[in-house]
């Protein structure tokens, strides 16, 4: 009896192996690139935050695929390198794995106000990412201050959407507009 | 000249008697260590600072454990001293500057020491006395019985990560009781599952007891502590639901086969890590 469970057992193992074989080519052929036309505007703000000790934040703004790997830092305020590290989710994700893409794409803080910028849908390699779910990600770290971790969720493909993030402490209105042009 | 070297001498024993009195004043608390950091980001390294004392409360400070034997284990695996070392009353401290890319790990690990425990006499009192297996046969009253020797050994050690993080310094040297990180230290993330997994003289070790306690005792009722034992593979795996501090203490007694030395063992890791934030 255990045998013919066993036998089974590898029988549909083998099945499921089969079946794989063919599903995998069929996935990665439906994963084609988002349109060459795709953009990613993002409206952004800094709230004014009256307190004695006031620094401008740190800020990350960056984009993960469905694995949660991170695909494109899109924005990076920050000051000194000895403080990447309070950005703690951006630098354990993506910050510590690769200097050369810190410093490529590091900006300056920036003060209280509204910003706007876009996101081309090329990862950090400059291919254009496949269609699919993403996540976009806001971490903003003050000085003396608190820190937000904002993640909205969205789907990459040939329809256009957008999403409005509610404030918080430390970040103002964000909105995401996903376009093709 | 000679009456300075002499002082100089008499100076550097009395160092030595004191520093072994603290060590044994200590061995009853738990020792740890406590590092100002565990990440650094600054490109060209940085300083970091790291308490090491021996206390029944985590992370407060209490017997001055020393630093002398500190040792700082570099990303490619060689061994380096600590720059700074300081004994205060109730601490001692050492700093370090971490400037190689890849993982560190901290370790202040003493050396074993031996007790000899036996009965003698018409009392059944269990005397002890400071001496290994091989030493005791000379010190012991003829008609000793029940006499039991252990070792024991204390690790108490850490990981500082500079950028991106590696494997080599995670790796075990085989002796007493070693707690490999299954998830890399600076992966430990709240509301994640963490994996260690314990070794005793090199092999995986079922039974090892830890318990697991976030900084902040002092003001809050409960421990809150994490229990857990070692399963066949030496493994444990628990949540840490809240970002900190935490530290490990873990032990694990067993007896020792054929071993010159002792009869015994009561092993400890004491490990001192960050869960972050999400």
């Amino acid at each position: 009896m255990t045998l013919l469970f066993k036998r089974l057992g590898q029988c549909t193992a083998l099945c499921f192996a089969l079946l794989s074989c063919l599903l995998i080519p069929t996935f990665s052929a439906s994963a084609a690139p988002i349109p060459a036309t795709a953009e990613l505007a993002v409206e952004f703000s800094l709230p004014k935050i009256d307190s004695s000790m006031y620094a401008r934040p740190y800020v990350a703004v960056w984009i993960e695929n469905s694995k949660r790997k991170s695909v494109r830092t899109v924005e990076l305020w920050v000051g000194k390198d000895e403080w990447l590290k309070d950005l703690r989710s951006w630098w354990r994700k993506v910050g510590r794995y690769d200097r050369a893409l810190v410093d490529g794409v590091t900006s300056a803080t920036r003060p209280a106000g509204d910003y706007r910028f876009t996101w081309d849908g090329l990862d950090n390699d400059g291919n254009r990412v496949e269609a699919g779910k993403y996540t976009f990600y806001v971490e903003v770290v003050r000085e003396h201050g608190g820190r937000n971790f904002i993640r909205q969720k969205m789907t990459l493909g040939d329809k256009p959407f957008s999403h409005t993030i509610a404030p918080t402490e430390e970040t103002g209105d964000i909105r995401i507009n996903y376009l093709i042009k | 000249m000679s009456k300075i070297n002499k002082f100089k001498v008499l100076g550097l024993a009395c160092t030595v008697i004191a520093g072994l009195a603290a060590t044994t004043t200590a061995n009853a608390h738990p020792r740890w260590v406590l590092p100002s950091h565990f990440t650094v980001s600054k490109e060209g390294g940085d300083w970091l600072t790291f308490d090491v004392t021996a206390s029944h409360g985590t992370f407060v400070f209490d017997k001055p454990a020393g630093s002398e034997f500190a040792q700082v284990v570099m990303p490619d695996g060689r061994k380096e001293r600590p720059n700074f070392v300081i004994r205060g009353k109730r601490r001692s401290i050492f700093d370090f500057y971490f400037e190689e890319e890849g993982t560190h790990k901290v370790a202040i690990n003493n050396v074993p020491s031996y007790y000899t425990a036996y009965k003698a006499g018409r009392r059944d009192t269990v005397k002890r006395l400071k001496a290994n297996k091989a030493e005791r046969a000379n010190l012991l009253p003829e008609k000793a019985r029940d006499v039991s020797t252990q070792l024991s050994y204390t690790r108490a050690e850490s990981y500082v990560t500079v950028g991106m993080p590696t494997e080599k310094a995670l790796e075990i040297e085989g002796k007493y009781l070693e707690m490999r990180p299954l998830t890399h230290p600076s992966d430990i993330v709240e509301g994640e599952e963490v994996s260690f997994q314990f070794f005793f003289n090199g092999e995986p070790q079922s039974g090892v007891t830890a318990d697991i306690t976030r900084e902040g005792t002092l003001y809050r009722n409960h421990q809150e502590q994490i229990d857990v034992v070692s399963d066949k593979d030496g493994k444990v795996t628990f949540t840490p639901n809240v970002a900190g501090r935490y530290l490990m203490k873990a032990n694990y007694k067993g007896e020792l086969k054929n071993d010159p030395m002792a009869d015994k063992a009561s092993v400890n890791v004491h490990f001192t890590f960050e869960a972050l934030l999400q």
